[in-house]
């Protein structure tokens, strides 16, 4: 029996005109750090007890400005459909840093401390 | 076009209450060039095995290639292709213990090693345009929520597989078989949310050229590209081709999932922001693109000399029949044909053009490309807009400064 896997395996590699032979083997990385902190404003504690776990800060820095409500249906939709583990009493402070947030001048570095 | 101009700031460290001093961060920047912004970027981090890339976010990682790397050649290095997840990305893999589990309407349910699939049938090899579905969302006008891509959510690589088909045979596809479903080893962070599972039509599925892969420019997958197996789906969006493949799963009705069901759709009717209530399908076959690669938009060229514009181009899900350089919407129709690089790849890779005007009499304004392909589908004059941002196709232009 021992002579059939190998056997097949060569038949595969004659038939495979002249494929590299696949070898898998382990992988691993490590994936960098965030290097931008949320710069201050109203309700930021807020936003890091319940949404730094999934959004980088960098991240929801990069969104485009939207209203208000809007970024309502965006936390609505993290809690309702993700699932996402938000304190709701945390939810209008949440909003109140977003707008802050986009109320700042566009494209100015934000800066921070790690 | 949203060609890079780049500048280096230093980010000012140390603001007002911080307990220690930190150090200053200097930190390049790229501009997309997003209508209203926030259009700048950086391009660090660095992410192991990749090169200088646009970083959209940082977990789960979304990196955005810039356009600079489409400006020579077809194909697109593993270290600089685009990155997108969509659920935190498992940071290692185990070769020897992993799985894939091939079940639902099949005759008999297995769990194949990574051998056992790579020796499912014959080895397979195709170039293919990978490209995210929101490609160029971030350029939409009115904008829309999602990540904020420039035209960077795309590359074209060399895949290495077996035929999916094949795989599906060592169970043994089912009678009333519809829809074939991947999953992968990303799983939501919380309890209850869905998880980023995608499928396919059974006709899609059986295609000789739709691939369970393990090759990526004749290199392993890496992991941020989904080792050890990814799905690929050529002229297809790479939502479907799904990463670190687990779970094949054969099913005999529709997908009710949510990311087939209520999201990745797309209207099947014009709409406007605000519409409600219209019907949508979800988002699959790739339109018809084309960028100039070799010039920036604002860039300058020689008053009263030839000019030589280059670029890429697409067919899409289907190869490309021509590209034509177009004048602005308001020129009066002014076209010129483009000559096509050499067919290379297939009907689904990359193809460069070019085109030589034969003397720079006044400012290039708002001039375009315009892909076709050989379906007949032609790039539109205008945004095709919708509230998720996919599946951008509009005819992309450049302003060149003639002095």
């Amino acid at each position: 029996m021992r002579a059939l896997p190998s056997l097949t395996a060569l038949l595969l590699l004659t038939g495979c005109d002249a494929a590299p032979k696949v070898v898998f083997a382990d992988a691993s990385i490590i994936l960098p750090e965030d290097p931008i902190a949320l710069p201050e404003g109203p309700g930021r504690q807020a936003v890091i007890e319940n949404c730094t776990a999934c959004h980088s800060p960098s991240t929801m820095l990069q969104q485009p400005k939207i209203p208000r409500e809007k970024w309502e249906a965006q936390v609505k939709k993290m809690i309702e459909l993700y699932k996402a583990p938000v304190d709701p009493k945390a939810v209008p402070q949440i909003i109140d840093y977003m707008m802050h947030a986009q109320s700042q001048p566009a494209d100015v570095p934000r800066e921070t401390p790690r | 076009m949203s060609e890079g101009r780049l500048t280096r700031r230093a980010l000012i460290a140390g603001a007002g209450g911080a307990a220690l001093a930190a150090p200053v961060l200097a930190q390049k920047l790229v501009d997309l060039a997003l209508p209203g912004g926030p259009s700048l970027r950086p391009l660090e981090p660095q992410f192991p095995g990749k090169g200088e890339m646009i970083v959209q976010r940082l977990r789960p990682p979304l990196l955005e290639t810039p356009m600079e790397v489409f400006a020579k050649g077809t194909i697109t290095p593993n270290d600089r292709m685009f990155v997108r997840w969509n659920w935190e990305m498992p940071t290692s893999v185990n070769a020897a213990k992993h799985r894939v589990a091939v079940g639902g309407a099949v005759k008999a349910p297995v769990s194949l090693t990574l051998d056992e699939i790579a020796s499912a049938g014959e080895t397979v090899e195709i170039v293919a345009i990978n490209q995210c579905a929101g490609n160029g969302r971030g350029l939409s006008e009115p904008r829309v929520t999602g990540t904020q891509w420039g035209n960077g959510a795309m590359g074209c690589a060399k895949w290495t597989g077996v035929r999916l088909k094949d795989v599906l045979a060592k169970a043994g596809i089912g009678q009333s078989a519809k829809r074939v479903r991947f999953a992968g080893l990303d799983v939501p962070m919380t309890d209850g949310a869905p998880q980023f599972i995608k499928s396919i039509p059974m006709d899609i599925a059986m295609r000789d050229d739709v691939l369970v892969a393990w090759g990526m420019n004749d290199e392993p997958l890496p992991l941020l590209h989904g080792f050890p197996l990814r799905i690929v789906v050529p002229g297809w969006f790479s939502t479907y081709w799904v990463k670190m493949l687990s779970t094949i799963e054969v099913l005999t009705g529709e997908d009710e999932s949510h990311y087939v069901a209520e999201t990745y759709r797309w209207p099947t009717v014009p709409v406007k922001p605000g519409d409600k209530d219209f019907s949508t399908v979800p988002i699959t076959a790739m339109p018809p693109r084309s960028f100039i690669t070799s010039h920036a938009d604002g860039a300058t060229v020689a008053l009263g000399k030839p000019l030589t514009l280059e670029g890429i181009a697409m067919g899409g899900d289907a190869g490309l029949a021509k590209v034509d350089l177009v004048g602005a919407k308001d020129g009066g129709g002014r076209e010129i044909s483009c000559e096509l690089g050499p067919d290379q790849g297939g009907p689904y890779a990359l193809r460069r053009w070019s085109v030589t005007l034969p003397q720079v009499s006044d400012n290039l304004t708002e001039i375009g490309v315009r892909a076709t392909n050989v379906n007949g589908i032609v790039q539109p004059e205008t945004l095709v807009w919708n509230a998720s941002g996919y599946a951008r196709g509009v005819i992309e232009r450049i302003t060149l400064k003639a002095q």
